[in-house]
């Protein structure tokens, strides 16, 4: 069943050149999908349109079969969780505990649940011994781990990484992509939005942006050996695969060896 | 910079601390309002001598509270001379003639040069200035000789006096338990006692729980900003900003080079900030359960009777007396 | 010998008031022209207070700092006659966020902003704007707009022309391709290697990306705990040995040399820097 239908979607930011152009794609539940694309592709506008915190001037989004409107996005924002870019820009609370708190406040959960929530969650991203911290005493991941925590706690279906990673220095990132595998082992639907090979690889479904537009949607596999769509959009081909890569271009046969590469990639 | 402490608060153990931020605030309130209607010199001065003892059972340093009256000192003082030079009340109980010479007027202008010049060198500021004070008078009083441009006379009257020490001591009283709230309760407590304080102002619609969350939110972006403003600061100086030297002119491009910027990351950062709240399902108005609880004790409904006794007392004695 | 640190030490002031030591006992000498450094660690391990030791914005607490003949030490920092500021147009330094830097209302003057503060006059700071405007890779049409309304790669590029117009003897980048698209990040690269090559001018570039350390890098700087543990050529800085004990992440070209080296059983001769040669010499061994 499609946990996430998006069709049709087109928007344009005020008066600007169209942001997302007639994007179609669907998110199967338990998936994982990456959003692929080159700065300014318009992958970052999608999650907000998720979510609605902009409105698609065509096109419709459906979440768990309720289509997104302004009576129903409060329904949907219990369903869909967003990890942001920016670990300052999204820390609200004065303190670790205050900030996954934050969200159990809003949805009302009664004090007892809140602080047994805030444990666990604290916990599972072995932020526990930090819950009276501030968050300038913190790392940029430590803050998204924080960030996490606190849309664990509000148990959504889905959650969007949108370009969780990329204000981070490569451990932060790492331990991040880390909670990825765990979530997505878990059965979360997990949406990574970002334009890191590294992160892409771990999906089972890449959907590549161009402009505003779907170059192309296909299982990870195929996108990942898929040299021209990556490079029209920016980005690059991992290692082992553009060696792959050479590899056909020269005639040189060795299966063995090109299995060996593939694995490579997916093992970084 | 990363030595500034948000507020005043200083972490510490006794019954101030542990008393909910709502009774210290209306406890405070109540216990100025009294100050306010002391009468009685020898009332204010057992006020000061309880609040004192407040200060000392509540395990505050008083070194911290001194720090805190420190930067008022200057109003203290001059506060005091205010009553004394230009109250007239009562009888006079000391006359000094003074004689504004030539010679004197320069002398006084020699001492007053002397003590700016050498003021910065001094520990006890307050004590230097008051000593060229009296300087100042002794040169118009002893010095008569030279050519007499006029005679002049001051003179202090019992009312003056007494006055000025009864406001000082006032002053002295408002501002030590000011500080002792500070002291003793961290922001975030007091922005939560404020919010349940003020909820009854809901009547004229002003939603205490929005403003309550802007100040928090507030709070905990100040160490934030401060390291950004370091920040901004370290990359203009890379393009040749000197920070500590130039002309008006150039102040004026220096702060327009910080804080330009710190609005631009500031905007951007509420309308990420505000993005990421809403998809939290943040609702403005909406009521919200919370984490955090204030919790009555037998210790706040004591500290509450006692405030109200105490103003109780004062307004039965300015009626009776 | 440009900037030469004497056994620099540097110690700050926590929160809490503790001491904490920054930089301990470093010793190191940049050569003003053909140098080509990444300075590599740890978050906290030091690197972006040593940059900022560069070009004077930080006085060390211990040792001195040599800057074109400047000396910078603790005790000169009470010297009123010693005038920091025109080493910054020497030493050119690009922090990491461009937000940090950019405040004028348009491009072209944000450019243009650091060579006027350095005396160079109008009409030859808008020279330097047009020219490295095109260096970074963005047209003369961006020099009127705003420089807000750019996206985070174009604001980054900005901010690096803004020094490049300073004209430093030395470049300083900060992390110069973060937040960049991989094709974005390899053209912003290959426009430092050749502001070196082509000028002859000394890079150092702080990075966690060792890909880039491997390809482009003729000396590694590497900060450990506010020790500088390694100054030596990339080749050697990747042995099995110091990838262990330093915890480093191994660049992909080597990464995959190994693995294919060890599933072949083959050794590929020589150092294969970038991706064509390693990919060159796989063919041979298969051939």
């Amino acid at each position: 069943m499609s946990v996430i239908e998006i069709e049709n979607v087109s928007f344009t930011y005020h008066g600007d050149k169209r942001a997302l152009d007639n994007v179609s794609l669907s998110i199967e539940k338990g998936e994982w999908v990456s959003i692929l694309g080159h700065n300014g592709s318009g992958k970052s506008t999608l999650s907000k349109l998720i979510v609605g915190l902009l409105k698609p001037q065509s096109g419709t989004i459906r979440v768990d079969g309720i289509t997104l409107s302004a009576s129903t996005v409060r329904d949907i924002r219990k369903r869909v969780g967003i990890v942001f870019q920016n670990p300052d820009n999204q820390f609200v609370g004065v303190t670790v505990r205050d900030d996954i708190a934050f969200g159990l406040e809003n949805l009302q959960i009664e004090r007892p649940e809140m602080i047994e929530r805030i444990e666990h969650y604290a916990k599972k991203v072995d932020m526990y011994p930090y819950l009276n911290k501030e968050p300038h005493a913190l790392s940029g991941g430590q803050k998204q781990r924080v960030a996490i925590a606190g849309i664990l706690a509000m148990k959504t279906d889905v959650i969007i990484f949108d370009e969780a990673t990329a204000m981070l220095d490569p451990e932060g990132r790492e331990r991040v992509m880390e909670f990825m595998r765990t979530l997505n082992r878990e059965g979360t639907t997990i949406i990574t939005i970002t334009h890191e090979m590294k992160e892409a690889v771990m999906s089972d479904r890449i959907v590549v942006l161009k402009d505003g537009k779907v170059l192309k949607a296909d299982k990870s596999e195929n996108i990942l050996k898929d040299k021209e769509t990556l490079e029209r959009s920016n980005l690059e081909l991992l290692l082992p695969l553009e060696i792959m890569h050479y590899m056909n271009e020269n005639g040189i046969d060795n299966p063995s060896l090109k299995e060996f590469l593939w694995q490579l990639s997916l093992n970084g | 910079m990363k030595n500034i402490v948000i507020g005043r608060y200083v972490p510490g153990n006794s019954f101030l601390y542990s008393m909910d931020p709502r009774t210290k605030l209306i406890a405070l309130i109540v216990l100025m309002v009294a100050a306010f209607l002391i009468q009685s010199f020898a009332h204010m001065l057992v006020a000061l001598l309880l609040v004192t003892s407040l200060l000392i059972f509540g395990k505050i340093s008083v070194k911290r509270v001194y720090l805190g009256l420190r930067p008022l000192m200057f109003l203290l003082f001059f506060t005091f001379i205010f009553q004394i030079l230009f109250n007239q009340e009562g009888d006079e109980i000391f006359v000094l003639p003074l004689h504004y010479t030539a010679l004197s007027i320069f002398a006084a202008v020699a001492v007053a040069v002397f003590w700016f010049a050498t003021k910065k060198r001094v520990r006890f500021k307050l004590l230097y200035f008051l000593i060229t004070v009296v300087a100042i008078f002794a040169v118009f009083h002893f010095i008569d000789f030279g050519f007499l441009f006029a005679r002049g006379t001051f003179r202090v009257f019992e009312e003056g006096l007494s006055t000025a020490f009864f406001i000082m001591v006032r002053l002295i009283i408002i501002i030590m338990l000011s500080t002792i709230l500070t002291i003793t309760t961290k922001p975030t407590d007091l922005n939560l006692g404020l919010e349940r304080v003020l909820k009854p102002l809901g009547i004229v619609r002003i939603n205490t729980e929005e403003i309550a969350m802007i100040i928090s939110i507030a709070l905990r972006y100040i160490p934030t900003l401060l390291d950004e403003a370091n920040k901004i600061m370290l990359a203009q100086a890379s393009r040749g900003v000197d920070f500590q030297e130039g002309k008006l002119k150039d102040k004026v491009v220096q702060i327009i080079s910080l804080l330009v910027p710190m609005f631009i990351i500031s905007f951007q950062r509420s309308d990420d900030l505000a993005n990421a709240m809403e998809a939290r399902s943040f609702v403005p108005g909406q009521p919200r359960t919370r984490l955090h609880v204030l919790t009555w004790k037998r210790l706040d409904t004591v500290a509450m009777v006692v405030s109200f006794l105490a103003l109780t007392f004062v307004i039965v004695s300015r009626v009776v007396l | 010998m440009a900037i030469k640190f004497e056994r620099v030490g540097y110690e700050y002031q926590d929160i809490d008031g503790k001491g904490y030591l920054a930089l301990a006992d470093i010793t190191l000498n940049i050569n003003k022209t053909g140098e080509f450094i990444t300075l590599i660690g740890e978050t906290g391990s030091g690197k972006s207070t040593l940059a900022q030791h560069m070009n004077a914005l930080l006085t060390p607490t211990e040792g001195r700092v040599h800057i074109f003949g400047v000396k910078i030490s603790r005790e000169g920092k009470k010297d009123k006659n010693l005038k920091l500021n025109p080493i910054r147009q020497k030493v050119g330094l690009v922090f990491q966020f461009p937000e940090y830097q950019l405040f004028e209302e348009t491009v072209g003057n944000d450019i243009a902003f650091g060579p006027k503060n350095f005396g160079v006059s109008e009409k030859e700071a808008e020279e330097r704007a047009k020219k490295m405007i095109n260096i970074v890779g963005l047209d003369e049409s961006y020099l009127s707009r705003s420089p807000f309304n750019l996206s985070g790669g174009e604001k980054k590029r900005v901010s690096i022309a803004g020094i490049l117009a300073m004209e430093p003897d030395i470049l300083v980048l900060d992390e110069p391709t973060s937040g960049l698209d991989p094709l974005g990040r390899n053209a912003l690269l290959k426009v430092f290697y050749e502001i070196h090559q082509k000028l002859d001018k000394t890079v150092v570039i702080i990075t966690h990306d060792m890909n880039t350390v491997y390809e482009y890098a003729k000396r590694v700087l590497v900060m450990r705990e506010g020790n500088l543990v390694y100054d030596g050529a990339p080749t050697q800085l990747f042995s099995r040995k110091n990838v262990k004990n330093w915890n480093l992440d191994v660049p992909d070209i080597l990464k995959v040399r190994r693995a294919i080296e060890e599933k072949l059983g083959i050794t590929i001769e020589g150092e294969t820097r970038n991706k064509a040669d390693l990919m060159a010499k796989i063919g041979e061994a298969l051939r």
